[in-house]
């Protein structure tokens, strides 16, 4: 053995030398994990760590939240406002006075020549809900465009779609702490090591604890499905048949639970009658999974005391996507898994708080889940900010993806994007292209001013980010935290708060209405109009103090509660947010209008997240630690397919569909199906030049997962120009 | 399930009002210092509000002796007092951690792991490493058919080994294996960058930065090992896959503790401490995502050994631009030292022996072309070595390990070589009339080689052979099969008589010419040398081939690469070696026998020379770049060495977010 020498030499551990932990909570996804900021003697971020004291995430966080406090000073940040009179004139720096001023003119002008509604606003599901607010109370209150939403169409709306069709209100009914008492879980689409890693963590503990059955419904073999007691490889998009099914045999064999259908539900008959047609010997041909193995998983999720649903966008993104959260539901409530602890439908969000904006963000209504066709809740919104509810529209305008058309179609004229990504995160990208180039009007907003958008912007506003502003989120399990304000905002960017509130000053409602200053001042309002004993979302009970002593509290949180917890779970006592206080079942029969494989095109496109990246890469490709783990898009192909086109690992195919086409490289692996190749949707200029996204008739979310592609080859001679056709889709 | 399991709150600890944290927004949540979570703990890191049971090592039984029969108390095991501080980061309070003088290791559930790089990423944060540094790396083997497909990520570290070839071989001794937790720890600041230790680790380990031109790599966390929480990595972990705790402890939950998974190289090499459990089933053979030729097999035992993948087909190649690497300064480096030795020896042992022409050689004016030119090859080539040194000005700490390090003592012995080749030629300039002549003196006249000069001529020929010795040993690396190999002696013994004899013909052959001294002698030693040398290279390669076709391991993947994407330069090597082979002893045979005239033979002489010359460097370039250690598999990005290159050649790698860099420096 070996030891060291007379003088030792020194051992130097890099110091952070932390003075002070700043309480605050992630920035990127829906988990919604606890950080504590640590600040130097100079006030310099150092470091971050996970609050092992928060429920959500006990001290543990994912690459993302780890590397989190790199992103305030990574390169490509908004420092001063730009504008230019046509897209493609060059930027030039300008005050953000004039900024304002110009924008707040151009929507007038617009306004004034095509009618209130030839403006649109979309948003986002990253800022504070304080923001949200706001933004709606300037959009719905002072702007008075009818066409605005958030981008969460392209995650969340099926889930928000399905939960108010099944339960008359959005508000997922469960919490991670379902883990610990379920008997049985099936995930939908949805692989948690990848695309939220703490949660994953959370079910790895409860079964390390207890162990119980795991079924993952996926078409590609994830680290989920391949831990999974039973991985059911379905068939892209048929999720409903395969549920449909499910249920078939649960009524078939009386596993349902009578009581609790007769008690609180409605529909059941009809739901009866549908089902019928979906014996697993009919069913197996359209969804993949042979009859066996749905009467299994169908018998294993009845009979378990308590069993839960979890799913992300593999239900979400499809044409079916709200009905896929309906027809969970409807599992969930005919075997009686609603509103107790372990049974559950509890759908696994996408943004950090796609939750506020489903909330408060008055994107497709108005604040606090209200809606635009409700008259009460038009004249309460109204009364509260002080103007006529005459100034509402009577009903909701069009969805993000039906905006764009709308902008194709010359029916809208300028746009304000807050925080999204389109160039990057929409699916036909040629399309939405052309539809940018269109606009008399685009202001953008974003931390980034390389954001690939900006390119067809006419004014770009910086924006601050993450803790160097304050506000709330709400997470998955309708956990509101708070992220605490650490550092001033970087350069000459402002926290979009700020931008809100100055440009809410330059319509007339904006003087009527009343902006606070401050976000916790809002917060107050928007206790004050949650608070209602009928109502789930009530956070009238809440206080930022209470927030980051209870490091986060789920809603409802009333008035006059006690303590810092909120209520774990939602419709415990079997009431729900409809008129008659039943939920109800909804007969979803399967029609599939999805692009199917054919000889032309003869791949399925599948596309979804890469753990070390968030969205559309804005931050996460600033960061090295995060990037360097795909640094350049890959597609997952099946090696027995590449052998039959002649196609090597690690070399650059082309992609075509009936869209456009794509240069990627290839990974070749067993995870995906001879007939189906998968792409990470984080790149620019990449999958989505590629995607369809037919529309779900609900929620207007886009089917981003089913559709067809051809690969074509591309000849050794011929790969460096396809590296550096791929290389130059990566410059920020 | 029973009902009061269900009814059970899942985890006691998240009450937080039990806790008294700070309410207050704007006020730290616990400043540096801790509060009650620090009690009875030492300094050197601050325990988490809260901090979870998670993250705090175990208290278990501790067994006396690893499984290869080593006293896991080091303490115990070296004499060394207890209670030492280590002085991290000069700190002299002494941890609170018992089994701080207690052998540890990581514990990895390759079951469990996700390869979500949150161990990467917490080691990077911690240790503040750019993207293109990582002391932790996650890689993963595949294989079956989809839907049975089957992943399964590695998360590997520094295993902080029984007995540590870095260390061994760290001509800097920038290396240390402590007595506290068994941690080898390394200064970057006494590293010189030569990049040896990353040459024998088995494991990548080492992390050699062509930025900074210096080696850094895992330090266990011996600062949060001192207050008892495991190190930032396995607290970080979100697939209960990483643990650590004392060597051989098993820890909770967990049912196996073994020494091997698919894909880690045997631990023979360096009893490495890390333990696996690995029970899922996995599929015959798995294959590798990176660019390394190599797949893993499983045997009878139902353990997994590498096996070749033949990744880029059976095409052979040119691939001459490639030869082009950051090794070209080791090529120059050895070929030039072993030209020198040769020289130099062949010259004093033929003129020791008495062959015609060589005596009279060494007693002319020329001689100190001799001595002066071999210490100046060697000048070169130890010059030339410098520049591969990340920190080239720190070239004097080379010799710091001769107690250890192949390299120091490699070093030493050419350094020795040189200062003889050097001292034998001062000594003979009292004898060279042109010297003497500068000075207007006449010179000293010897029989032969005057003693003096005999002596510091046998001094650098011993100190020379040392050199060399060691340089050959410096490749005989365990965790590289492809050097691991009798072919790397021979091929620098043969090196050193083909082109030490070529060297000195061109110096002592016109010396003989010019002074009217009969020089067929002369000849037929030098081409026998010559062709001695190139058979010597013939038979290593010839063993080299035929060992590593039937070797399944790196050596053998690494062979592939030879036979295909070098495939068409290998033939070309080989052809011309032998050609060369043939046309020497064909010349020597015309020459002994007079057959032809001796200018025309003269002339096919240098055509030999030349192409000779040529292929030793295509030779040793290709002995550079061919090698593959046996480290852990990577994945398709990160740790890809295919990938890497890729990123170089297109401008990727300008990016500094890309994690990957060039390499010069």
């Amino acid at each position: 053995m070996l030891f060291g020498r007379s003088k030792r030499k020194p051992i130097k551990i890099p110091e952070k030398k932390v003075q002070e932990w700043k309480y605050t909570t992630c920035n990127y996804c829906s988990v919604g994990c606890s950080i504590e900021i640590g600040l130097d003697a100079d006030k310099k971020i150092v470091t971050t760590r996970g609050h092992a004291g928060a429920d959500v995430n006990r001290g543990k966080l994912c690459i993302k939240g780890l590397l989190e406090h790199e992103l305030f000073t990574s390169p490509g940040r908004g420092t001063e406002p730009l504008i230019r009179e046509r897209y493609f004139d060059k930027f030039e720096k300008t005050t953000w006075d004039h900024a304002l001023d110009t924008t707040a003119s151009k929507i007038k002008e617009i306004q004034a020549k095509y009618g209130r509604d030839s403006f649109a606003v979309v948003s986002t599901g990253q800022l504070m809900t304080e923001e949200f607010y706001t933004l709606g109370k300037l959009t719905r209150g002072c702007i008075g465009t009818n066409n605005y939403d958030g981008n969460t169409t392209l995650c969340m709306a099926s889930a928000v779609s399905g939960y108010k069709r099944s339960f008359g209100s959005d508000g997922p009914p469960g919490c991670y702490d379902d883990f610990e008492h379920t008997h049985c879980l099936m995930a939908f689409g949805s692989n948690l090591p990848e695309q939220h890693p703490i949660i994953y963590w959370r079910l790895k503990e409860a079964l390390e604890k207890r162990k119980f059955p795991l079924i993952v419904i996926d078409p590609r073999v994830t680290m989920l499905a391949q831990f999974a007691d039973i991985h059911l490889p379905i068939t892209p998009s048929t999720d409903c048949v395969l549920i449909n099914s499910m249920m078939h045999v649960i009524f078939k064999e009386g596993l349902h639970d009578e009581a609790y259908i007769n008690a609180h539900t409605q529909g059941v008959e009809e739901l009866k009658a549908l089902v019928a047609d979906y014996d697993p010997k009919i069913a197996q041909h359209a969804c993949g999974i042979d009859e066996d193995t749905i009467r299994n998983v169908a018998r294993i999720y009845a009979k378990a005391p308590a069993a839960m649903s979890i799913w992300t966008m593999g239900i979400n993104q499809s044409t079916h996507g709200s009905d896929g959260v309906a027809n969970i539901n409807n599992l969930n409530l005919v075997t009686g898994n609603i509103g107790k602890p372990g049974g559950t439908s509890l759908s696994i969000t996408g943004q950090c708080n796609a939750m506020g904006t489903r909330e408060w963000s008055s994107c497709s209504g108005l604040p606090g889940y209200r809606a635009l066709e409700n008259e009460h809740h038009r004249k309460e919104i109204a009364d509260f900010w002080g103007i006529d509810p005459e100034f509402f529209p009577k009903k909701r305008g069009l969805a993000q993806t039906d905006i764009f058309p709308a902008i194709e179609t010359g029916e809208i004229k300028g746009l304000w994007l807050v925080a999204t990504n389109p160039m990057t995160s929409m699916p036909n990208l040629p399309r939405i292209r052309k539809a940018l180039e269109k606009l008399d009007f685009l202001v953008v907003q974003d931390v980034y001013e390389d954001v690939e958008t900006n390119q067809y912007s006419h004014v770009y506003f910086p924006a601050a980010v993450w803790a160097e502003k304050q506000g709330c989120h709400t997470n998955t399990e309708r956990r509101v935290n708070l992220i605490s304000n650490v550092l001033p905002p970087y350069a000459n960017s402002k926290p979009d708060f700020w931008i809100f509130n100055q440009m809410a000053k330059r319509f007339e409602n904006g003087k009527v209405i009343h902006f606070p200053e401050d976000t916790e001042e809002a917060f107050e309002e928007m206790k004050h109009l949650s608070a209602g004993a009928d109502r789930t979302l009530d956070i009238s009970g809440m206080t930022y103090e209470k927030i980051i002593a209870g490091r986060g509290i789920q809603w409802p949180f009333r008035k006059g509660s006690e303590g810092v917890k909120g209520d774990p779970r939602l419709y415990t006592d079997g009431k729900f947010q409809t008129p008659s206080g039943k939920a109800n079942l909804i007969p979803i029969r399967f029609i599939n209008n999805n692009e199917q494989p054919c000889n032309d095109y003869p791949f399925w496109l599948n596309s979804g997240r890469v753990v070390e990246h968030f969205h559309t890469r804005t931050r996460t490709g600033k960061i090295g630690n995060c990037n360097k783990f795909s640094p350049t898009p890959y597609m997952e192909m099946n090696p027995d397919a590449a052998h039959e086109l002649g196609i090597m690992h690690q070399t650059y195919v082309r992609l075509t569909s009936r869209r456009g086409d794509a240069v990627v490289m290839v990974q070749l692996t067993q995870r995906v199906p001879r007939n189906m190749v998968f792409i990470p949707f984080h790149f620019h200029d990449c999958v989505n030049r590629l995607t369809l996204g037919l529309l779900d008739p609900y929620s207007r979310q886009p089917a981003f997962k089913q559709c067809s592609v051809r690969i074509e080859r591309i000849e050794a001679a011929n790969q460096a120009e396809a590296a550096r056709i791929n290389f130059e889709s990566r410059n920020f | 399930m029973t009902q009061d399991l269900m009814e059970k709150p899942a985890v006691q600890s998240f009450d937080p009002s039990r806790d008294n944290v700070s309410q207050g927004r704007n006020q730290s949540t616990g400043g540096a210092g801790g509060g009650s979570e620090q009690k009875g703990r030492s300094n050197h890191w601050e325990v988490r509000t809260q901090e979870q049971p998670y993250a705090f090592l175990p208290e278990q039984p501790i067994a006396d002796k690893n499984r290869y029969g080593q006293l896991i108390d080091l303490v115990d095991l070296t004499g060394l007092p207890k209670e030492r501080s280590l002085f991290i980061n000069e700190n002299p309070e002494v941890g609170s951690n018992p089994n701080r003088n207690k052998q540890h290791g990581f514990f990895f559930t390759a079951d469990n792991c996700i390869g979500c790089h949150a161990c990467e990423a917490a080691c990077s944060e911690k240790n503040e490493n750019p993207a293109h540094i990582a002391f932790r790396s996650v890689g993963y083997v595949e294989g079956g058919s989809y839907p049975d497909y089957k992943r399964m990520n590695i998360s590997m570290a520094c295993n902080h080994c029984d007995d540590p070839v870095c260390l061994k071989g760290c001509p800097t001794r920038a290396y240390t294996k402590h007595a506290e937790y068994g941690a080898v720890l390394q200064d970057p600041d006494t590293c010189f960058g030569c990049g040896y230790c990353t040459w024998v680790c088995p494991y990548n380990a080492p992390q050699l930065d062509p930025v900074k031109g210096q080696v850094s790599k895992c330090n266990m966390c011996v600062d949060r090992l001192e207050v008892g929480l495991k190190p930032a990595c396995v607290s970080a972990c979100v697939g209960n896959a990483l643990d650590f705790g004392v060597i051989e402890n098993t820890p909770e939950n967990r049912q196996q503790c073994k020494t091997d998974i698919p894909g880690f190289p045997s631990p023979d090499i360096t009893h490495p401490n890390i333990r696996f459990q690995q029970t899922k089933s996995m599929p015959l053979e798995l294959t590798r995502t990176d660019s390394m030729p190599v797949k893993y097999h499983r045997d009878e035992e139902g353990s997994y050994k590498p096996a070749i993948d033949q990744k880029a087909g059976k095409a052979k190649h040119w691939n001459f631009g490639r030869l082009n690497s950051r090794e070209n300064p080791l090529v120059i480096f050895t070929l030039s030292a072993q030209a020198a030795y040769g020289m130099f020896l062949i010259t004093i042992v033929s003129a020791l022996a008495g062959v015609t022409g060589f005596s009279e050689f060494v007693t002319s004016d020329m001689f100190a072309l001799i001595a002066f030119g071999a210490a100046g090859l060697t000048g070169l080539g130890l010059l030339m070595s410098v520049t591969h040194l990340g920190k080239p000005f720190r070239a004097y700490r080379g010799f710091n390990n001769l107690r250890h390090s192949p390299v120091s003592r490699e070093g030493l012995g050419l350094a020795l070589f040189k200062a003889g080749c050097g001292i034998t030629g001062l000594l003979s300039l009292p004898y060279n009339s042109w010297f003497m002549g500068l000075f207007g003196s006449e010179a000293y006249v010897s029989e032969g080689l005057a003693t003096p000069v005999v002596a510091a001529a046998l001094f650098a020929i011993i100190a020379g052979f040392g050199g060399l010795f060691y340089m050959n040993k410096c490749y005989q690396i365990k965790a590289r099969p492809f050097w691991n190999h009798l072919q790397t002696t021979t091929s620098f013994a043969g090196n050193s008589l083909s082109l030490g004899s070529l060297v000195s013909a061109i110096i002592v052959l016109p010396t003989l010419a010019l002074s009217d001294i009969a020089i067929d002698s002369a000849i037929t030693v030098l081409g026998s040398t010559f062709a001695l040398g190139l058979i010597l290279e013939a038979i290593g390669l010839w063993k080299h081939n035929k060992d590593l076709n039937r070797s399944e391991n790196e050596g053998g993947a690494a062979h592939y690469v030879q036979c295909t994407t070098f495939g068409k330069t290998y033939l070309l090597r080989n052809t011309v070696l032998a050609v060369n082979l043939l046309l020497a002893i064909g010349l020597l045979a015309l020459h002994v026998a007079e057959m032809a005239p001796t200018t025309l033979l003269l002339a096919a002489w240098v055509a030999v020379a030349i192409a000779s010359v040529l292929m030793a460097l295509v030779s040793r370039a290709l002995f550079y770049i061919l090698v593959i250690p046996t480290t852990m598999p990577g994945a398709f990005f990160w740790k890809n060495k295919g990938f890497e290159q890729h990123a170089r050649d297109i401008g990727l790698a300008d990016n500094p977010n890309s994690g990957v860099v060039h390499l010069h420096h």
